[in-house]
């Protein structure tokens, strides 16, 4: 060989191997670009250079030292030159190895050691190529790495064929094993789609009928049902106390762990399987379709069967500059991941939509998948553009202006999977050209021109398609009451009654004569209704399909008189003072909390003088008064009406005794009135008489009880 | 001489030394090729590693709405049912099963923890044949659609931490709330509206209060603060513009104090000043978008039947679900309710049904109406609180009276949507009601697995901040598959 050759050859050499080493020891933070990794798939086509021209060399090698080769010149050039040759072939051929080993899917045992073997090749070959000529590179070494390096090859190359053909490629026919690829979900049989492949990856290496372990044997139903030596495996219906889920569920390191440490594991997928498989009886003629919608054994074996979930796309990217051209305030392009081809459109606020909006997209009708067209006044003829997006997965067309007819441009979409339709107006006859989409799932139809009865026809016909109705109300519901706006109860002359109910559309009863309103002799409130004495007020609420709503209570009184001062001859107690007198005729009712500062409540006996400038002529004193027998405040026992010009020369003009409280009352307001001939005054004198004792069953028994006023009414 | 040396290739001269030297740097310079940033020094920067605005990979959903119910719903009178408390009622509660748990101090000073039953009973629904108590009715009719998942647990045992931890992921404040991260992470998806909005509303319950750390962008960009609504008739106030003003003029003004803004901004470089420009855009923009979706007297009378007529009352929770799913329609992608009055800690079998029927049929109608509108696939609507009750009775336990304290250790919500296997119940706690047995479910991977199923990887969408990368779910969190479809 030329000398220069030779030198060359030697410093690649050199070369290749320190690169070997780098690669070997920075292996982690490799990314290897797409053509080199084109490169690393040639490592199966270059080996076949190496293992021949090292297998000779090594043998050449080997009987180097043999008397009649020793001296020979030729021989000696030849081998060295085979030699480095053959050590140069393996040097490339283990850089290919780890740009290749370098792409994920090579992992295991198996590669590691390959991977140590073939380093070890190049090891072993690189020093006897430089040591050959040394002064201690003696026979015995010589022949020792030689057949090192031979032993090197042979078990790389059988474990290099094992990753590539498979473990048993050899010895495959012999054992005479089903090819098994996966159906789709809709075809599988949950044992023999399923289950089956899992027992022949993970288990028949020993449970087969060369191997038998245990003497059991998983390969039939029959073999599975009989059993080993352990006994049966399972009891259909209850997996938790089957043998087979015992034994799968063992910690790894106990001996009876299976498949055996060392095997390939089950997954967890794999063994969630069985266990479901066995508790739902581990029927072996069950079919996927057969199962229930949310079995859980029906999810998971759709992950198992099915393709990946993420979609892979097959069509390219649109350019970038494309889609963020496209996107603006009313229309949003967007793809669906980072690097995903896959493109959603979104339109939103109706007003700025137009049709040309719509064919704006035509620029990337391919990379379009989801559309969301819901409330944009989409008609028949926009769907023409929306039928050239070939890639489209999901349609939302909610309250749009298409008709049904239009629909039939949409099927030309083949990939279509989910169309929402609530509320346009398609109807029955708009449906059939959507059942010829065969990658069709559901389909929305709330709010359509289709009855619920067709909708569950239609459901019933299509077992593959989802039919969404959506709410259907079947039981009547009662409407809420009218809402009181009036802010004030009491009025001096008239008053505007003020009633308003949220839900559009309602018809208001109401009665002035404390009867319960109803919705055919009732009087229909209008907002003209104006009071002029005091009334009580019942309204209720009524709506076709809606049943009638409660009666709200209200009542309106009349105060036509408002005194000019007000004199405390006896105080209220500190803490119900309220805001003084001015409480009692600021035509503000209070209400059943009595701390909110609008009732006054006396402990002893109330008397009050109100005084009139102008003298008025009265006929009647009302006093609006708080019950709530729980806190010991009750009707007081007599109320005295006295009235005249001057505070001096009062007259008794009535005396009433309200009814007094019993045991279990509700706590209300309540209205006492006296009335009398009409009289002209300038001074009143207002006397009620508490409960001095309150009775046994009352808060504090036997301690005076409490009177609460909010308002004075003067007519 | 040459020959010689190239046969005895272990002799080495300087000749050979320095080729050989070239040789080798030469092979670690092509490996190194192979190496990107080998030499750079320092891990890469997170930010240039995912995209702003795109989604990891494809999400299942797109938008959340999230109930939550403030003030922590007891879920032994929800969606747990314990039975044994029952049997056992007005027995302390062994401490081979309290195991230690802190106490808070409203029930620390307590001698005795007297177990309670539910008041309630309760029934199974469903495929699933789930156990609902009977004050979620309207629940227990959608529960195929749901995900009941029972073993949530936090380490916060009072309201604020807790909340602050479900919110922003540390029980301590100033993080970015859950929406914030979400809108960083994905940008928003209708330039017209906020990308998260807050709604309130509360019952008539032992409240507690909810404040605006819990929509806060922390120290992210305040362009992702949440954006509370007005609980009245407006509820975004101050939208139209003033008698006089027309759009045009609107429109000058704006431009003209954008410019101003932008002075400013090359002046004083301050990053706000151009949040607040994008702001006032937002605003314009707004005023046509907002009046549309916030004008519910258009919606058919199936629809208020769905919700219960409160939903047109504005202020209300029905109202809140209802608008929440306009929003949501609309492309708003964070849309969070809160509804205080959770919190019986006394009074509880009077005061849970008024909380519950505030709740239950508004919340079951906007799942429903989300299905019916095609929605619910794309959208993620979660409902729960900050932590469960106790089942022992803070308090006297009383035969129909009784009160709960705060339990971390387990406690339950629903979820549906957007990636969520429906119909199914997932993880199991003991009889007690106490501590959990089966698929336990951390606050953090409960986040963890929303921004799952929102696309969004939760180990990678971090900011940094302080020297440090932050991220929602700080440095736990796994996303549960058993939930997932």
């Amino acid at each position: 060989m030329k000398f220069v050759i030779k030198r060359i050859a030697g410093n690649l050499l050199f070369a290749a191997d320190v690169f070997i080493l780098f690669l070997v020891l920075f292996e982690s933070k490799m990314v290897i670009p797409a053509w080199l990794q084109s490169v690393g798939r040639m490592h199966p086509m270059f080996l076949h250079f190496p293992i021949v021209i090292l297998l000779l060399a090594m043998g050449m090698e080997f009987f180097r030292f043999r008397t009649d080769l020793k001296e020979q010149s030729g021989f000696l050039d030849f081998t060295g030159a085979l030699l480095l040759i053959g050590a140069l072939s393996a040097a490339v051929t283990v850089i290919m190895g780890l740009l290749l080993s370098n792409e994920s899917s090579y992992s295991g045992k198996t590669v590691q050691w390959h991977k140590w073997m073939g380093l070890g090749i190049v090891c072993i070959a690189s020093i006897v190529y430089w040591s050959r000529n040394a002064k201690w590179y003696k026979a015995p070494t010589a022949k020792i790495l030689t057949v090192l390096a031979v032993l090197c090859i042979i078990v790389t190359g059988h474990l290099g064929a094992g990753i590539t053909h498979g473990e048993d490629f050899i010895s495959n026919p012999l054992l005479a094993r089903r090819a098994s690829e996966k159906p789709p979900p809709d075809k599988a049989i949950i044992y023999a789609d399923i289950i089956q492949p899992i027992f022949k990856s993970r288990c028949m290496t020993c449970h087969n009928p060369d191997k038998a372990k245990g003497r059991l044997l998983l390969d039939n139903p029959e073999d599975i049902l009989k059993g080993g030596k352990s006994g049966k495996l399972f009891i259909a219906g209850h997996a938790d106390s089957s043998l087979i889920i015992k034994r799968i569920s063992l910690p790894e390191e106990e001996e009876k762990h299976m498949p055996l440490t060392g095997k390939p594991q089950l997954t967890k997928d794999e063994a969630e399987l069985i266990f479901r498989w066995i508790q739902s009886g581990a029927d072996f003629k069950k079919k996927w379709i057969d199962l229930q919608e949310n079995d859980s054994l029906k999810l998971i074996a759709a992950r198992f069967l099915a393709p990946p979930a993420e979609e892979v796309y097959d069509f390219a990217a649109a350019p970038e500059k494309t889609v963020a051209a496209l996107s603006n305030n009313y229309r949003a392009v967007y793809p669906l991941a980072k690097e995903s081809p896959a493109l959603a459109v979104d339109f939103y606020n109706k007003s700025q939509y137009t049709a040309k909006a719509l064919q704006d997209l035509l620029k990337v009708k391919k990379q379009i998948v989801q559309l969301n067209l819901n409330k944009m006044p989409v008609s028949d003829a926009d769907l023409k553009v929306v039928s050239q997006f070939e890639n489209l997965r999901v349609l939302n067309l909610d309250f749009s202006d298409i008709t049904g007819a239009g629909l039939g441009q949409l099927s030309s979409l083949q990939y279509l999977k989910s169309l929402s339709l609530s509320g346009t107006r398609v109807d029955r006859k708009s449906i059939p050209p959507l059942l010829k989409i065969k990658s069709l799932q559901k389909i929305v139809l709330w709010n359509t021109g289709l009855t619920g009865a067709e909708i569950a026809q239609l459901q019933k016909e299509n077992k593959n398609l989802r039919f969404l109705a959506g709410y259907q109300n079947d039981e009547p519901m009662h409407l809420s009451p009218p809402i009181l706006v009036s802010q004030y109860s009491v009025f001096s002359d008239t008053t505007h009654v003020l009633l308003k109910h949220q839900i559009p559309g309602v018809e208001i009863r109401y009665t002035l004569d404390g009867s319960d309103p109803d919705s055919t002799h009732s009087a229909v409130f209008n907002k003209e209704l104006v009071l002029n004495k005091t009334t009580v007020f019942k309204a209720r609420a009524y709506k076709p399909t809606w049943l009638g709503s409660d009666s709200i209570v209200h009542f309106f009184y009349k105060s036509a008189y408002k005194p000019d001062s007000i004199i405390f001859i006896s105080l209220p107690e500190d803490a119900y003072k309220g805001e003084g007198d001015s409480v009692l005729s600021d035509h503000i009712t209070g209400s059943l909390g009595y701390n909110n500062g609008e009732w006054l409540g006396f402990r002893k006996d109330m008397k009050l003088l109100l005084q009139f400038i102008k003298p008025v002529s009265l006929r009647s004193v009302g006093l609006h008064l708080l019950k709530v027998i729980g806190s010991d405040i009750y009707p007081p026992t007599q109320v005295e009406i006295w009235g005249g010009m001057d505070k001096n020369h009062l007259s008794l003009l009535k005396t009433i005794r309200p009814v007094p409280a019993v045991k279990g009352e509700h706590p209300e307001l309540f209205l006492e009135e006296c009335k009398f001939p009409a009289t002209r005054v300038r001074c009143i004198k207002l006397v009620a008489l508490n409960v001095k004792k309150a009775p046994k069953w009352g808060n504090s028994p036997k301690k005076p009880g409490w009177i609460f006023m909010d308002e004075i009414l003067l007519n | 001489m040459e020959k010689q040396i190239l046969e005895n290739h272990l002799n080495i001269n300087r000749r050979k030394f320095l080729s050989r030297v070239s040789l080798g740097l030469g092979s670690v310079a092509l490996g190194s090729l192979l190496i990107p940033d080998l030499f750079s020094g320092g891990p890469e920067d997170d930010a240039a590693e995912f995209m702003r605005g795109v989604p990891h990979f494809a999400p299942k959903a797109k938008r959340v709405i999230y109930l939550f119910q403030n003030g922590a719903p007891s879920q032994l009178e929800s969606f747990d049912y314990k039975p044994k408390l029952r049997e056992m009622v007005g027995q302390d509660l062994p401490e081979s099963v309290r195991m230690g748990q802190r106490l808070t101090g409203m029930s620390s000073g307590q001698a005795h923890f007297p177990m309670a039953g539910s008041l309630f009973d309760f029934k199974q629904y469903g495929k699933s044949r789930a156990w609902i108590s009977d004050l979620f009715p309207h629940t227990a009719k959608i529960v195929d659609d749901i995900c009941i998942v029972k073993t949530l647990f936090t380490e916060a045992i009072n309201h604020d931490p807790a909340l602050t931890f479900f919110q922003t992921g540390a029980q301590q404040g100033n993080l970015p709330s859950f929406g914030s991260w979400m809108s960083y992470g994905l940008g928003s998806e209708n330039k017209n509206l906020p990308a998260f909005c807050v709604l309130l509303s509360r019952g008539r319950g032992n409240g507690q209060g909810v404040y605006s750390k819990l929509w806060s962008n922390g120290f992210l960009d305040s362009i992702y603060q949440g954006v509370q609504f007005s609980s009245g008739d407006n509820p975004v106030l101050y939208l139209n513009d003033h008698k006089g003003i027309d759009k045009q003029s609107r429109r000058k003004m704006l431009d003209k104090l954008e410019e101003m803004n932008d002075l400013s901004y090359k002046e004083f470089g301050d990053p706000e000043i151009s949040t607040k420009i994008q702001q006032y855009e937002m605003a314009y923009r707004m005023q046509t978008a907002v009046p549309d979706i916030t004008d519910v007297s258009k919606e058919p009378d199936d629809t208020v039947k769905m919700y219960g007529p409160e939903c047109l009352l504005p202020g209300t929770y029905a109202a809140n679900c209802l608008l929440a799913r306009k929003l949501s329609e609309n492309g708003v992608r964070f849309v969070q309710l809160y509804h205080q009055g959770w919190d019986q800690h006394s009074n509880l079998p009077k005061e849970m049904p008024w909380q519950a029927m505030d709740v239950d049929q508004a919340s079951a109608a906007l799942v429903t109406d989300l299905k019916q509108r095609g929605l619910l696939d794309e959208t993620l609507v979660i409902w729960g609180g900050e932590f469960g009750r106790t089942n022992y009775s803070q308090g006297k336990l009383e035969k129909d009276n009784y009160g709960r304290d705060h339990h971390p250790r387990c406690f339950s919500i629903w979820m549906a949507g957007g990636g969520i296997k429906p119909g199914i119940v997932y993880g199991e706690t003991d009889e007690f009601g106490y501590n959990i047995v089966r698929d336990p479910v951390h606050v953090h991977d409960f986040h963890a697995t929303c921004l799952h199923l929102l696309g969004l990887n939760h180990e990678k969408l971090t900011y940094k901040f302080q020297g440090r990368r932050y991220r929602l779910t700080d440095s736990a969190g796994k996303v549960v598959n058993g939930i997932m479809t």
